[in-house]
């Protein structure tokens, strides 16, 4: 069985900082969206019960050969990256393109997962997009998955409950973080992931059309919460603090 | 007239956005009309507040199959010289969203936390970079798909709308319902109460919730968690998780216990009135958006309050 | 099971010159560092001084992420109510190639660990080491999260608590008296505020000490560099005179005192403080250095004790670069020799002894003690501010004459104890 994985190269959210209200993005470390490892997690628990491949796949600026590493550390046996500085902060539309363009030139795709939402954009797009461009099912909102012969079962969890879905292979799903705990890989399987095959593509390599820029981002500022910031020593302290600001005992 | 269309299987989801619509639909000269599948009962609620409705009945389509629902969609839109799609965004909605989108050739955006007209453009605030920024974006292309979060706007009442029924063409769906398990939704209503006490991993055990509830009531308030409280130790209901997978609140007072304030967390929170945070690490970047700060142990600070209050 | 020519343990400066010299020779070096990325918990006052190690990174050099050239030196006596600063500008300091850099380690240390992988070195970053394989009393490689990993030689760079060295029984855990903390914090500002509040043009930097009140009469001094767009402020402080000294506030407190003070907190205004990190120092110097070298380990940088705290401020980077350089030149001989015992390791002490690294601390053998001198903390200070006031200030009437104005300050006998004091400080 083979399981495709995409997932997202995004700055290490921690180490963003402000700067008059605009994220600073330059030397921020690059990372692999925290639910997309999810994915991968579940798409390596699936391969060791059913065997076959995962293929970890990716769409990103020329550094993403470095980040993916961290995917085949931590179980991918192969990847496939496509390979463009404008790819970093491309629109869902473009990246879905190019993703379901390249899934296309892997043979027998049976799973193909995503992330419930990418780390940074976290807009829950792209694993949809890539589902309508293919015609295949789709199952979002993923907290559990398992494989019987040709199809998956899998729990959709919703704000009010939860569906038990049969689906047929070939499928699009895109996993909760509450699905698994991504494993921290070893020294030794970091080492090995340098080693596993890595098939770069550019966006040449594709024959895709896409929309020019189809969303316009006028400006992203963190937003302006003036904080008092003060620090009460007591509970006494704190209580009458707030009745003083009228917000307990009316 | 070219039109604005509003889908969602929720009827407080769908009424509130027959309000955006009507916003969007005035400013931008759009006949507002909505569409509901398989539920006949939504649609005489939403023609009860005055929605043009379009309802669609075929058994190919249900809710869990979201290519079926998006191809019911994509083509009432067609038919319907449709140049909006108004979406909720909830896990449904969100779900909907891209796959629509993409049906339709249109950009998209989800998770729109407000909505103003400017230029003749839909300008729509969504968080970015995790919840650490706020962007203001608009969609450029001819058609356009929005997923509005619940709760941006309020449901529409009032006024007489026509059904019409309306015929699109499915096939069978591939997908297997096998089983429909409902949450036991306690109700409770984090979005809607003026104090939450918050907790998250900081508490040592389930047991010490009991004092968090009593510190809760004793505020008028309820009690809310970091996601982490609720997802991974189950020590409270998914509903009341506040953060970017959770829910956005404003309360007058947000009590914050034990949470380290990660961005995720505190764009649900960040629009509170006034908030404290007791942490025992005095650099928990928490402290950065608190008005008082007790840097303390959250058990002994509950039992004080407890006792103050009680 | 993987096996390495060489293990680094720690991702430092000592490290990293470690494994890009032995990577250039084409062995197999892999290096373990606990931090999220290379750099990521590496705390440095600031300046680099690039002359003694130019040669060793022949190619590194032209594009290193550098801040500034330092072109302006400053010297401030601090008492609490006033200061007197010397600035010194030299020729020597303008001219090419030049004598020393303002550096920020969490750049630096991530290219320089980019440059050791183009190389061929293995960097593996959130890895922790927790021991050594230790077999028939000769190291054969570390324990990582549980993971046996071995080699040939361990090169312990694990900073100035370094675990490595202790489970190899080359140091034992230091008591806190022995060390200094350091606080650092970077602060933002635009380089056009840069320049103007410094003097400075295009890419020359400034690099200020401050001693006295900065520490309440502690051993210990203030810091003060330019970057390219920040400046990295501290203070330097010795934890046994903090121990010792009832009133003293602690380190962070101080930190702050000092920025409020008038002369800094112009210099900052403005500027927003995007880092803050907190580092122990040992208080070392010659004696203090640990063993170098035991079977199959190598001991670098900061894990053999090779920085020294002058008090205002703290020199180490060049050590823990050119003993990198050395242990690696070392582990390549013992491998031609097929010997990693400390029959081949005990080279790299002589090659140590024989370059500026042994020499330095050799000749800066006394400064620890000369300078633990409450004199030069509290003392002088206080009295040079007190003669300046009398000097610059104009009174109604009669101005004094100067010798007068320094005799009320300072009795026959204090004034020989300070000629005594400054030719110690000759020393330095
Ligand atoms: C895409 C995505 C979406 C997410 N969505 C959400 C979301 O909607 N909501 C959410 O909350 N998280 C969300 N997260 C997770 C988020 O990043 C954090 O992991 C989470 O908020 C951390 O929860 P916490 O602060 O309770 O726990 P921790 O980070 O573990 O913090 C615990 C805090 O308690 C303090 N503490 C410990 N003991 C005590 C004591 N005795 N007294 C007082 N203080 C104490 C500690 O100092 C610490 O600051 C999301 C993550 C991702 C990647
Ligand atoms: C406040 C302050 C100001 C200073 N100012 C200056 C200055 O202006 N000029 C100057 O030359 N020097 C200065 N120094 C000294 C200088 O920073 C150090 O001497 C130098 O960083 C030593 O380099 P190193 O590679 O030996 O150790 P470090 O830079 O400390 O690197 C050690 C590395 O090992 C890693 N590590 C530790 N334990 C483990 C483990 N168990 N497993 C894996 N990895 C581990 C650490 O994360 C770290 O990355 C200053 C120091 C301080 C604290
Ligand atoms: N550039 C990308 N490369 C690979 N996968 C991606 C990329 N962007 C998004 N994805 C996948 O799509 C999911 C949803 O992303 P988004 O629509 O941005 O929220 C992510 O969790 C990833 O699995």
């Amino acid at each position: 069985m083979n399981i495709v994985v995409a997932m997202k190269q995004i700055p290490d959210l921690h180490q963003i900082r402000m700067r008059d209200r605009q994220p600073v993005l330059d030397d921020v470390p690059l990372t692999l969206g925290n639910i997309d490892k999810n994915a991968l997690e579940a798409a390596v628990h699936l391969r060791d019960t059913h065997g076959g491949k995962v293929i970890a796949l990716s769409a990103g600026s020329e550094e993403l050969e470095d980040t993916i590493k961290e995917a085949l550390a931590a179980g991918a046996d192969e990847a496939f990256m496509i390979l463009d500085d404008s790819l970093d902060n491309a629109d869902s539309s473009v990246i879905a393109a190019v993703l379901a363009a390249t899934i296309r030139k892997i043979n027998d795709v049976d799973i193909i997962l995503f992330g419930e939402g990418s780390g940074d954009n976290y807009s829950g797009q792209v694993g949809s997009r890539v589902a309508g461009i293919l015609g295949l099912p789709q199952v979002g909102y993923a907290s559990s998955m398992e494989v019987q012969g040709n199809s998956a079962i899998v729990t959709r969890s919703l704000e009010d409950g939860e569906e038990i879905l049969e689906v047929e292979l070939p499928v699009v799903i895109a996993v909760m973080a509450d699905i698994n705990e991504p494993r921290i890989p070893s020294v030794s399987q970091i080492l090995k992931a340098g080693r596993k095959p890595q098939e770069v593509l550019e966006l040449d390599d594709l024959a895709i059309e896409i929309l020019e820029e189809p969303v316009v981002t006028e400006s992203n500022l963190a937003p302006e919460t003036p904080r008092k910031q003060v620090v009460v020593k007591s509970v006494d302290e704190l209580i009458a603090v707030l009745r003083t600001e009228g917000v307990i005992g009316r | 007239m070219a039109g604005i269309l509003i889908y969602s299987d929720k009827e407080n989801l769908a009424l509130e956005l027959l309000t955006a619509a009507r916003i969007i639909g005035q400013e931008l000269n759009l006949e507002v009309k909505a569409v509901t599948i398989n539920n006949d009962a939504l649609a005489t609620a939403l023609a009860g507040a005055g929605a043009d409705v379009y309802g669609v009945n075929n058994d190919n389509v249900i809710p869990a199959d979201v290519g079926a629902v998006a191809s019911t969609l994509e083509q009432a839109a067609a038919k319907l010289d449709t140049k909006i799609v108004l979406l909720a965004s909830d896990r449904r909605g969100k779900e909907l969203a891209g796959r629509l989108a993409q049906n339709m050739g249109a950009g998209c955006l989800t998770d729109v936390t407000d909505i103003h007209i400017n230029d003749d453009r839909i300008k729509c605030q969504r968080n970015a970079l995790g919840g650490a920024t706020v962007a203001t974006q608009y969609i450029t292309t001819d058609k356009q798909v929005i997923a509005v979060r619940p709760r941006t706007f309020a449901a529409a009442a009032g006024g007489e709308g026509k059904i019409s029924l309306f015929n699109i063409e499915a096939r069978p769906t591939k997908i297997k319902l096998l089983e429909v398990k409902t949450r036991s939704s306690e109700v409770v209503d984090i979005e809607e109460t003026e104090v939450l006490v918050v907790v998250g991993q900081g508490l040592n055990s389930e047991g010490n919730l009991a004092e968090v509830e009593k510190l809760a009531k004793a505020l008028g308030g309820e009690v809310a968690c970091s996601k982490p409280v609720a997802t991974d130790k189950k020590w409270l209901a998914e509903e009341r998780i506040i953060g970017l997978s959770g829910k956005k609140c404003k309360p007058e007072l947000a009590i914050i216990l034990g949470i380290s304030g990660q961005v995720q967390f505190t764009v649900g929170i960040r629009d509170a009135k006034v908030i404290v945070s007791v942490n025992t690490d005095e650099n928990a970047p928490i402290n950065r958006m608190a008005d008082y700060i007790l840097p303390a142990d959250l058990h002994e600070v509950i039992e004080e309050m407890n006792k103050a209050l009680g | 099971m993987e096996k390495f020519d060489v293990i680094v343990v720690g991702a430092g400066l000592a490290g990293l010159a470690a494994a890009y010299t032995l990577a250039c020779e084409g062995l197999e070096v892999l290096v373990l560092e606990r931090g999220d990325y290379a750099g990521a918990k590496n705390v440095t006052g600031g300046r680099l001084y690039v002359n003694p190690v130019r040669e060793f990174f022949p190619d590194l050099w032209a594009k290193a992420p550098l801040e500034r050239f330092i072109a302006n030196e400053g010297f401030t006596m601090m008492a609490a109510e006033r200061s007197l600063s010397i600035n010194y500008y030299g020729n020597e300091l303008a001219d090419e190639p030049y004598q020393s850099y303002s550096v920020l380690r969490a750049k630096f240390d991530r290219w320089l660990a980019k440059q050791a992988q183009r190389k061929g070195a293995a960097v593996v970053t959130r890895s922790r080491v927790d021991d050594v394989i230790m077999e028939a009393g000769q190291v054969k490689g570390v324990w990582a999260a549980g993971e046996e990993l071995r080699s040939d030689v361990v090169i312990a760079c694990d900073g100035v608590l370094s675990l490595t060295a202790e489970k190899a029984g080359l140091r034992s855990p230091g008591i806190p008296e022995n060390y200094a903390v350091g606080l650092k914090e970077v602060i933002e500002l635009a380089p056009e505020l840069i320049e103007a509040r410094f003097g400075l043009e295009g890419n020359e930097g400034a690099a200020h000490m401050f001693m006295g009140e900065v520490t309440k009469g502690m051993f210990g001094g203030g810091f003060l560099y330019t970057n390219q767009a920040s400046l990295s402020l501290g203070i330097v402080v010795s934890i046994k005179d903090m121990m010792e000294n009832e009133a003293s506030l602690g380190a962070p407190v101080l930190l702050d005192n000092f920025k409020q003070r008038p002369e800094i907190a112009r210099l900052l205004k403005g500027g927003e403080t995007v880092e803050y990190s907190a580092h122990v120092i040992p208080e070392g110097g010659y004696k203090a250095l640990g063993k170098l070298y035991g079977d199959g380990i190598l001991v670098a940088g900061d894990a053999a004790g090779l920085s020294m705290n002058i008090g205002v401020t703290v020199r180490g980077m060049e050590y823990a670069l050119a003993s990198g350089y050395y242990a690696a030149r070392t582990v390549m001989q013992a491998k031609e020799l097929g010997d990693f015992s400390v029959a081949t390791l005990k080279h790299y002490e002589l090659l140590l002894k024989d370059s500026f690294v042994l020499k330095d601390f050799a000749s800066f053998k006394e400064t620890p003690r000369v300078l633990d001198n409450p004199r030069f903390f509290t003392t002088y200070p206080e009295m040079l501010g007190d003669m300046m006031k009398d000097i610059y200030a104009v009174p109604g009437g009669a101005k004094n004459r100067l010798y007068p104005t320094i005799k009320k300050y300072m009795t026959l006998r204090e004034m020989w104890q300070m000629a005594g004091d400054v030719r110690q400080v000759m020393k330095i």
